[in-house]
């Protein structure tokens, strides 16, 4: 599938090994759904929050709040996320405080069948359906999910709660949850790699487990970090015979010669993983500022623009 | 031999922690190989599910079980270990497993246990339960088997300190004086769910089930009643762990690719591990753009390049200056990725006092034993 119509699902989640640019992604995705109009809640789950300030924001923590026109983010985490679910359940705060709040029930809570991520990622399903004056709350819903392991772990919390819980209040939520996550017109689950052999394997076998064992619709895969082509064969074996000239010319050779072998090693890794996913990628381009911010984000959702 | 190795010199066991994807596998695999050339027989454990150690070992897969890196792999990759380089990947659920047939009473308890679905949920699922039963691994490989290194490369944690917690928190759980009362009726009355609605105990039971529906709430009394016998053998287990990691034949290495967040994670745990008296052998910063123009000033423009270039290839044209215009920006966004990056190595070495050792960016990525080789030789 190509992305082309990434940004019209309801419910977007990124993810990817650590240290991909997760965040990075999540962002620019935020950044071009606004540029289009939409209304945007970008949703980190449990984490250092990084979307904010990448946006030039402060971190939203729990509460969600707006950082830039169009753009709002929250941090999901267990505890909010689980006092949040329990008043909707017991409608009294006093009630509340009395059973939650107490030392042994939190205890309990943490032995329930992966209560924490279903509230935490049920919290964000609530946000990606919900409505008001007869509309989306919001157009799209980006979920900068954790690594590899802990997000399919996330997100199979409603089939394993389907699997295991037989009836009841979270079965039911299991149900609407499972339904929205599967559903190919509203939810994609983008993957970030890396142009590099491990991440390459890494997000292979993400890929399908994705589909197979999770079976839900799959997205685009961005290619992150993605060196640019410079010089040609030809130039790069006359920059090889002169790296060890003196400065200035010895050290930019060995620059461009470092750049341009890199470049090599990331064009195989990028054909390896395209031929592992079966579809196209999503290149994006590795960029020289030593500082990520708006402006690097900017940059990045300028590169995704055309292809996405 | 590098810093860190020679700190790590006499000790039995070293735990590589860190945030994920700054190279905890590799460097792990690294100081094995290390010490199985140096005539030692060491293990590397790794609970990466990505099988990429195994890729790097030319094992094809790793099971729960130490597998021996064939000969033949080293000599494909030109090395001559003097010693032996063995590899395993822990497999949570069976050393949940393994640790409840160890302290069951009884072979009908062990069974109840491994079918409740809660704790296949705290064994499978918890968070916290792999940072448990890796150190419960590694106490187990430390003090029944006879390595003279045994290398243990952490989950790439999102939060550093469920590394030395997570086994308290889910013993305090299973172990909960209050929980067990609390649910005291259940445990003893099976259909526990039932019995809580109409004991005294109603009010926080009756909210919860509406929370969780009552059928959840059996499970949860089934296992604590069936744990109970169990808790003191856990609990005491959990305790002798922790001494382990304190004491000075242990040593804890940091990993952190040299970014501000991998740094910062780094630092982070570096601090906790000082406060719980755990002791750190050293830091490596990994993946390092090295430094190609270590000159006051800027790096050169496309003119200075040009001339040179000229000079150099005997040529010169539009095409000459238009690769020397290239040239220039290239050094200098390499001057700028090597910057940012010594900025974080200096950050790195400050704030964790000690054996620090800085690995460049290597030629490609580490996917065999001579590229593990390579990677030792920076350690």
């Amino acid at each position: 599938m190509s992305g082309s119509d990434l940004l019209d699902r309801r419910l977007v989640v990124v993810t990817g090994k650590g240290g991909v640019g997760k965040s990075t992604v999540s962002a620019a995705l935020a950044m071009l759904a606004a540029r289009r109009g939409k209304r945007v809640l970008v949703a980190e789950v449990d984490a250092r929050e990084r979307v904010a300030p990448m946006l030039g924001g402060r971190p939203s923590g729990p509460v969600i709040r707006e950082v830039l026109p169009g753009i709002s983010t929250v941090d999901v985490d267990p505890r909010h996320a689980l006092e949040e679910y329990a008043l909707m359940v017991v409608k009294v705060r006093a009630i509340y405080q009395a059973v939650f709040e107490n030392r042994v029930v939190r205890f309990f809570l943490r032995a329930v069948p992966s209560l924490s991520e279903t509230l935490m990622l049920g919290k964000i399903l609530h946000e990606a359906r919900s409505e008001s004056h007869g509309r989306p709350r919001w157009d799209l819903v980006v979920v900068d999910a954790p690594a590899t392991g802990h997000a399919v772990q996330l997100l199979g919390v409603p089939r394993a709660l389907l699997d295991t819980v037989p009836g009841g209040p979270l079965r039911r939520d299991a149900e609407w949850m499972q339904a929205l996550l599967s559903d190919p017109v509203r939810t994609a689950v983008a993957l970030v790699s890396l142009p590099e052999e491990m991440p390459v394997t890494e997000t292979a076998e993400l890929d399908a487990r994705i589909g197979k064992e999770l079976a839900l619709p799959r997205g685009p895969v961005f290619l992150n970090a993605m060196p640019r082509e410079l010089y040609t064969e030809g130039e790069r074996d006359q920059l090889r015979a002169v790296v060890g000239a003196p400065p200035p010319l010895g050290p930019a050779a060995r620059a461009a010669v470092l750049q341009a072998e890199q470049r090599e090693r990331a064009s195989a890794q990028a054909a390896r993983l395209r031929e592992l996913v079966g579809r196209p990628l999503v290149p994006l381009p590795l960029l020289a500022s030593d500082r990520w911010g708006r402006r690097a984000v900017e940059r990045i959702a300028d590169a995704m623009e055309g292809q996405i | 031999m590098g810093a860190l190795l020679h700190s790590l010199e006499g000790k039995r066991v070293a735990v590589v922690v860190g945030s994920g994807g700054v190279g905890k596998t590799s460097v792990s695999a690294a100081i094995a190989l290390s010490c199985a050339m140096e005539g030692g027989r060491a293990l590397v454990c790794t609970i990466d599910p990505a099988r990429r150690l195994a890729t790097a070992l030319g094992l094809g897969t790793l099971g729960n079980a130490e597998a021996l890196v064939p000969p033949e792999a080293f000599a494909r990759s030109g090395l001559a270990p003097r010693g032996q380089l063995f590899a395993m990947m822990l497999d949570v659920k069976r050393t949940w497993d393994d640790l409840v047939a160890r302290h069951a009473p009884d072979a009908a308890t062990r069974d109840r246990i491994l079918g409740n679905r809660v704790y296949q949920q705290v064994s499978g699922a918890l968070a916290g339960s792999q940072e448990y039963m890796a150190m419960e691994k590694l106490y187990e490989l430390s003090t029944e088997r006879d390595y003279d290194l045994i290398v243990l490369d952490t989950p790439p944690t999102s939060h550093a300190l469920d590394f030395l917690e997570a086994p308290d928190r889910i013993l305090d759980f299973v172990g909960n004086e209050t929980a067990r009362k609390l649910f005291a009726p259940a445990i003893d009355a099976g259909r526990f769910g039932a019995r809580l609605l109409q004991a005294g105990t109603g009010f926080v039971a009756k909210t919860l089930s509406r929370f969780t529906g009552s059928d959840v709430l059996s499970d949860v009394g089934d296992f604590l009643g069936q744990f109970q016998g169990m808790y003191d053998g856990f609990k005491e287990r959990a305790s002798a762990v922790r001494t382990l990691l304190t004491q000075p034949e242990v040593g804890f290495v940091l990993v952190a690719s040299p970014s501000p967040l991998s740094v910062d994670e780094a630092l982070f745990f570096h601090d906790h591990l000082r406060k719980a008296g755990m002791p750190v052998a050293g830091a490596v910063s990994n993946r390092v753009t090295p430094d190609l123009w270590p000159f006051p000033g800027g790096t050169p423009g496309a003119e200075a390049i040009s001339a040179a270039l000229s000079a150099a290839l005997a040529s010169t044209g539009p095409g000459t200056e238009d690769l020397a215009a290239r040239l220039a920006l290239t050094l200098q966004e390499h001057q700028g990725f090597a910057r940012s990056d010594a900025r974080e190595v200096e950050r790195m070495r400050r704030g964790a006092p000690g054996p620090h050792v800085a690995v460049p960016r290597l030629e490609g990525d580490v996917h065999d034993l001579s590229g593990l080789a390579a990677l030792a030789a920076h350690l």
